[in-house]
């Protein structure tokens, strides 16, 4: 499946995505934050693409950018999913409805970018400790000393 | 203590081959007795035993280098791995180093331990785990920071999720130097452990 054909067959339903072309892959699509479920959805149902492989964030300081990686097992081929929401409000629908293994994918982009997923079944950290104050893969995170980022094990 | 005297009489119902196997619906003894049972201190309870045998200078000379002596030659670390410092560790108890020459025996459980080895790094997530492992060994029970992560952060200190150092968690009696140390090194520490242990008091 080439990124045209993935246009083509999205074009009718989906006019405000954009899709290019990515070596090595189906394509790189473009999309706004509101039409996830409904895109992602047509992505699996519709394109065949069945495995979500990962969920991944970047902090672009005025916005952050969430990207999916899907898999088609029929087809052999990933495709690249990528969309932007404002740093200032920094929330979207979680994806744990259409690919459940969304789910470990959106807790560690919680805590590491600070993105809340929202209707996510049970957001809690993944890899910092419970009442961890900080979200370290932020730009604006800087060097701690060690005492700054000290956690009370015992209350835990 | 009142339930120990159940196990003679349950054990004996189990090897009498005419009888069908009780049902054990308790144990014996309770958990919490157990471990008041482990974590006694042997000393007191041995100068109650040989009180009227010897007098107050020999019990001195006697009991406790007596213990320091079994405990020293007998240490049983925790078998427990985090980093590249526990490959160190592995290869300290093979063949070519052999740790169990000086009595060192790894064990599984940190109820049967009495030496706590950190050999790696500790993050904050880990944090409460190491203590629990540590809380759950008897007494008298040491500690052991291996390499440069579990002494003082390592090169990770300034990292968002690292410990720096394993003394902020639990006491630790030996550090050693070395980002891993070799097996030598961990030797030497052990051997150092087992030198604080022969000079301890009461």
């Amino acid at each position: 499946m080439e990124a045209e054909e993935v246009g083509a067959r999205l074009r009718e339903r989906f006019p405000d995505v954009v899709v290019e072309p990515f070596p090595g892959t189906a394509g790189r699509i473009r999309f706004p934050a509101a039409r996830l479920i409904e895109l992602l959805t047509e992505v699996r149902d519709g394109l065949g693409f069945d495995h979500l492989g990962q969920v991944g964030a970047i902090d672009w300081v005025e916005e952050r950018e969430l990207f999916y990686t899907v898999w088609s097992d029929r087809a052999k081929q990933y495709l690249f999913l990528s969309t932007r929401i404002p740093a200032g409000e920094p929330h979207l629908e979680s994806l744990t409805p259409v690919f459940p293994s969304a789910n470990w994918h959106e807790r560690e982009a919680c805590e590491l970018v600070g993105i809340t997923f929202d209707h996510h079944p049970d957001l809690r950290p993944l890899l910092t400790p419970t009442g961890y104050q900080f979200h370290p893969l932020l730009r604006s995170f800087r060097l701690h000393e060690p005492e700054e980022l000290e956690v009370k094990v015992r209350d835990v | 203590m009142g339930s120990v005297s159940a196990a003679p009489t349950a054990l004996r119902a189990a090897t009498n081959a005419e009888m069908p196997l009780p049902m054990i619906t308790e144990p014996a003894v309770s958990f919490v007795e157990i471990e008041t049972l482990r974590a006694r201190e042997f000393v007191p309870a041995a100068k109650e035993a040989l009180g009227s045998m010897l007098s107050e200078q020999a019990q001195g000379k006697l009991i406790r280098p007596m213990f320091n002596w079994a405990g020293r030659n007998s240490l049983f670390p925790l078998h427990w791995g985090l980093a590249c410092c526990a490959i160190e560790f592995a290869a300290a108890f093979g063949a070519r180093w052999d740790a169990e020459r000086f009595g060192v025996v790894p064990r599984s459980s940190p109820r049967q331990c009495d030496l706590l080895i950190v050999n790696g790094t500790v993050t904050w997530k880990v944090a409460h785990k190491l203590i629990a492992l540590y809380e759950q060994m008897p007494e008298p029970k040491w500690v052991i920071a291996m390499g440069n992560c579990a002494t003082g952060g390592g090169p990770f200190r300034t990292a968002y999720s690292v410990v720096p150092g394993v003394d902020k968690l639990v006491p630790v009696d030996v550090y050693i130097a070395g980002c891993p140390p070799r097996p030598e090194a961990l030797l030497d520490g052990i051997l150092r452990l087992e030198q604080l242990i022969k000079e301890r008091k009461e």
